[in-house]
């Protein structure tokens, strides 16, 4: 059987040692970790805008709808992205036994010029520049600036593929090779756009109206689909098994996740746009596939949890362990409730309000940023030769702290959320519409401010992590103790 | 190991061996959905009906329309009213896919913090939108709207506008040679009391003047005679425009 | 040694960015485009430095390096 060999079982003891390249791996945890702190504070400063809008300040700078995208661009990319290209890059050299296709230096000039990518995106939304495209903001300039980086990545990471001393390209692979094609594919798509003049930042989109909203709903949901989910399902497929030192649970349960997931992703765009202007039957296919798409997901959220099967009593010694496994568990979640989000008549009432931020953040926080924290707790200590981390209980600390955070954001956006599809659905006995606007908004003030406080208390949480980062990397280093860890993924 | 080597026929684990194999068929798996959904909406012409009235904008609500862009209205204002019996009371008729054809980038918008704008032209007098997007407070006491007073101090830039239109026309707004040759005149025009608009109104019937100062229109002037064209460009009690929905 | 004709392949490409830099930042009609102008001149010049100080730390380091570690 094939999956022998995913499982590692017939690896012989004693393999040569390859040199990886660790260090670009460590400057991307590093830039997640700090990535991650600097989304959590704009987001929480958002909802305090949000909740009192004094907080805008009045200055064109501080405003929501410029901050707005620092928030998702920061959480996305800066931090989805800075974990996605990090351990990318170190599963790839693991799992196929070779070092980084491309020498150092290319690594690194990924490295640094995805970060400058970032810092210059965060910049010019402040200063007023913006496609409007959301989770695609950047004006053309930037988007030419991400594409060369993303290439270099691809070749980078193929290259390795390519070069492995392995036999077979371990699963975990499979799901960021996808993620790395999608979104090339998604983001030359989406970002079709053309320029006033080449000196200037401002451009126009290619496509208007219904073909444009129909484009970037494509790209805008498999920026979910591929850049946070079959990204963030690599990361799952090697740090679980890895972490609970089991194989996966199921080799023919990977091969379905992955063909099913990513050929039904694609078509589900359409459902951000029910009851528009766009033509029925793409709303229609749009519904369709999204409810199909329950299917391979909880195929992966099982994959993942029963890894751990005959495991489970690590959950209780390992807090990282219990950060990936409460992230499959909200995978779970998050891709039950997409689905229900996308019936008609439920999106009727759910489009438009905050049950949507709210299922946005259950994914987010739950699914990629608890998947993230899980990696990060096991890669620490092993990137920079720690036993362990500094403190484990500082890790059950931030990961309860965390797990309210979310219970209160997601909790009050779907309070608030149904209450405004409520009431502005709602009619008197006359048969007039019962409440204005307005009324809507003053009605969920009190969630909103919930909302900042599950904000709040996962902003803490990270703040912990980087504490403990910080104490793990500066503190002192154990003498060389040769533990032998048994392989349970291909090629270690 | 070696009992797959001995296996002749195509298995995963051909794929699983071979890099490029397995970019390709993922490459053909996640175009097809793409290919399905988008490809249709650019040749099937029921897509986009064009309606009477839907025109262009005129330079100056271009100008005004950018200015919204960029402060990213459209992540709290929808400009979509949904085909749903409340939506159609409380905003006005359900947006036609001809309203937003001339949108590069399409306002839809997903989230609603603030009501939805599609049809907000006309609502409200141009007074109250100057009170109300200098200080929104003031008018609405719970409104969550960041004060934008700052765009009544910011001239807007005026000697590029034709590149602004000719841009356009590259993407498929048929703006023509005389629209582009009038483009200054036009954005002017729009926003300073007094001024022969003539010419202005026979390019851009309903073009809502705006008060201006008398000096060079502000980045304020440019956003309300923008806010105040949406959805009004179509006249649903024309009988001939009922016909063409579906 | 192949790696280190690649990181000079890399390093040599920062010539045209940096230049790419200087001329957007010279003729940029918008804050946007001279910030983005200047910051690829500065990142050019800064990541061609860093790849000069990485191949003379690599080149002192060699005698006493492990096998297997490539910390920084």
């Amino acid at each position: 059987m094939s999956d022998a060999v995913l499982h590692g079982a017939t690896l012989p003891a004693r393999l040569p040692r390859v040199d990886y390249n660790e260090a670009v791996v460590r400057k991307f945890m590093i830039a997640a970790m700090f990535w991650a702190v600097v989304a959590f504070c704009v987001g929480c400063y958002l909802a305090a805008e949000m909740s009192w809008p004094a907080f805008n300040l009045g200055y064109e700078f501080t405003n929501f709808g410029r901050l707005r995208p620092v928030h998702t661009s920061a959480a996305i990319f800066a931090f989805g992205g800075s974990m996605l290209f990090g351990t990318a890059m170190y599963v790839v050299q693991r799992t196929c036994r070779a070092r980084l296709f491309g020498g150092s230096a290319l690594a690194d000039f990924i490295f640094w010029g995805y970060q400058f990518f970032i810092v210059m995106a965060a910049l010019s939304y402040v200063m007023g520049f913006s496609k409007s495209r959301e989770y695609a903001e950047p004006e053309w300039h930037l988007d030419l600036w991400l594409t060369l980086i993303w290439v270099l990545f691809a070749v980078v990471f193929i290259g390795t593929l390519i070069k492995r001393a392995e036999p077979h390209i371990y699963v975990a692979n499979w799901f960021y090779l996808a993620f790395i094609l999608t979104v090339a594919v998604l983001h030359l798509g989406n970002n079709l756009t053309v320029p006033v003049s080449f000196w200037g930042a401002k451009s126009y989109a290619l496509f208007s109206g219904t073909q444009d909203a129909m484009i970037q709903w494509w790209y805008g949901h498999n920026a979910v689909g591929f850049f946070l989910t079959a990204g963030f399902l690599g990361m799952m497929y090697y740090f679980i098994p890895k972490a609970a030192n089991r194989p996966v649970y199921s080799y023919r349960l990977s091969i379905f996740h992955f063909w099913s997931l990513i050929f039904l992703y694609i078509w589900a765009g359409p459902h951000h746009l029910e009851y528009t202007a766009l033509p029925d039957w793409t709303q229609t296919l749009g519904m369709a596939f999204s409810i199909m798409l329950w299917m391979p997901s909880w195929g992966g959220m099982i994959n993942g949890l029963m890894t751990l099967s005959g495991a489970w009593d690590k959950l209780r010694t390992d807090p990282g362990l219990r950060f990936s496994v409460t992230a499959v568990g909200f995978y779970g979640m998050s891709t039950f409730e997409g689905p229900v989000m996308s019936i008609r008549p439920v999106n009727a009432l759910s489009h438009y309000t905050d049950w949507g931020i709210g299922h946005v953040h259950s994914g987010s926080l739950g699914w990629v940023a608890f998947i993230s924290f899980g990696a990060l707790y096991y890669l620490i200590p092993v990137l920079w030769g720690r036993e362990r981390m500094y403190s484990v209980k500082l890790i059950s600390w931030h990961y309860w702290i965390a797990t309210l955070g979310i219970v209160f954001y997601i909790t009050s956006m779907w309070v608030a959320g149904i209450m405004e599809g409520l009431m502005w659905r709602a009619y008197d006995s006359q048969g007039f519409l019962q409440y204005s606007f307005i009324e809507s908004i003053a009605a969920v003030h009190p969630f909103l401010v919930i909302r900042l406080v599950g904000g709040l208390c996962f902003l803490t949480g990270a703040l912990l992590m980087a504490f403990n980062m910080i104490m793990t990397i500066i503190g002192p280093r154990p003498a060389l103790n040769a533990m032998p860890q048994a392989a349970f993924v291909a090629g270690e | 190991m070696s009992d797959i080597t001995k296996k002749p026929r195509f298995t995963h684990g051909t794929i699983e061996r071979n890099a490029f194999i397995l970019l390709v068929l993922a490459l053909i798996a996640i175009s097809i959905g793409g290919i399905v959904e988008i490809i249709p909406l650019f040749t099937i012409e029921t897509t986009v009906e064009h309606v009477k009235g839907v025109r262009p904008y005129a330079p100056l609500e271009l100008v005004g329309r950018n200015i919204y862009v960029r402060e990213g209205c459209y992540l709290c204002h929808s400009q979509q009213i949904r085909s749903l019996r409340d939506e159609v009371e409380r905003y006005g008729h359900f947006s036609l896919a001809a309203e937003s054809m001339y949108d590069h980038p399409f306002q839809w918008g997903s989230k609603r913090i603030g009501p939805d704008l599609a049809r907000v032209g006309g609502k409200y007098s141009n007074d109250w939108h100057y009170q109300h997007l200098q200080n929104p407070q003031a008018l609405v006491p719970e409104s969550l709207m960041p004060r934008y007073a700052f765009l009544a101090t910011r001239p807007i830039q005026i000697d590029n506008i034709a590149d602004h239109l000719r841009t356009n026309v590259i993407v498929g707004v048929p703006y023509t040679s005389e629209d582009i040759a009038h483009a200054q005149d036009d954005l002017l025009a729009q926003a300073t009391p007094g001024a022969d608009v003539t010419g202005l109104m026979q390019r851009y019937p309903k073009a809502n003047l705006v008060p201006g100062n008398g000096r060079t229109p502000t980045e304020l002037d440019a956003l309300i005679a923008y806010l105040q064209v949406l959805g009004t460009m179509v006249d649903f009690a024309d009988p001939s425009t009922e016909n063409l929905q579906q | 040694m192949k790696t280190e004709t690649a990181n000079t392949v890399v390093g040599i490409c920062m010539i045209p960015l940096g230049l790419l830099g200087l001329l957007i930042a010279s003729r940029a009609l918008d804050a946007e485009m001279s910030v983005f102008g200047y910051g690829l001149i500065l990142f050019a010049a800064l990541f061609g430095f860093s790849l000069i100080k990485d191949h003379y730390d690599r080149l002192e380091a060699a005698p006493a390096r492990m096998p297997g570690a490539d910390h920084e």
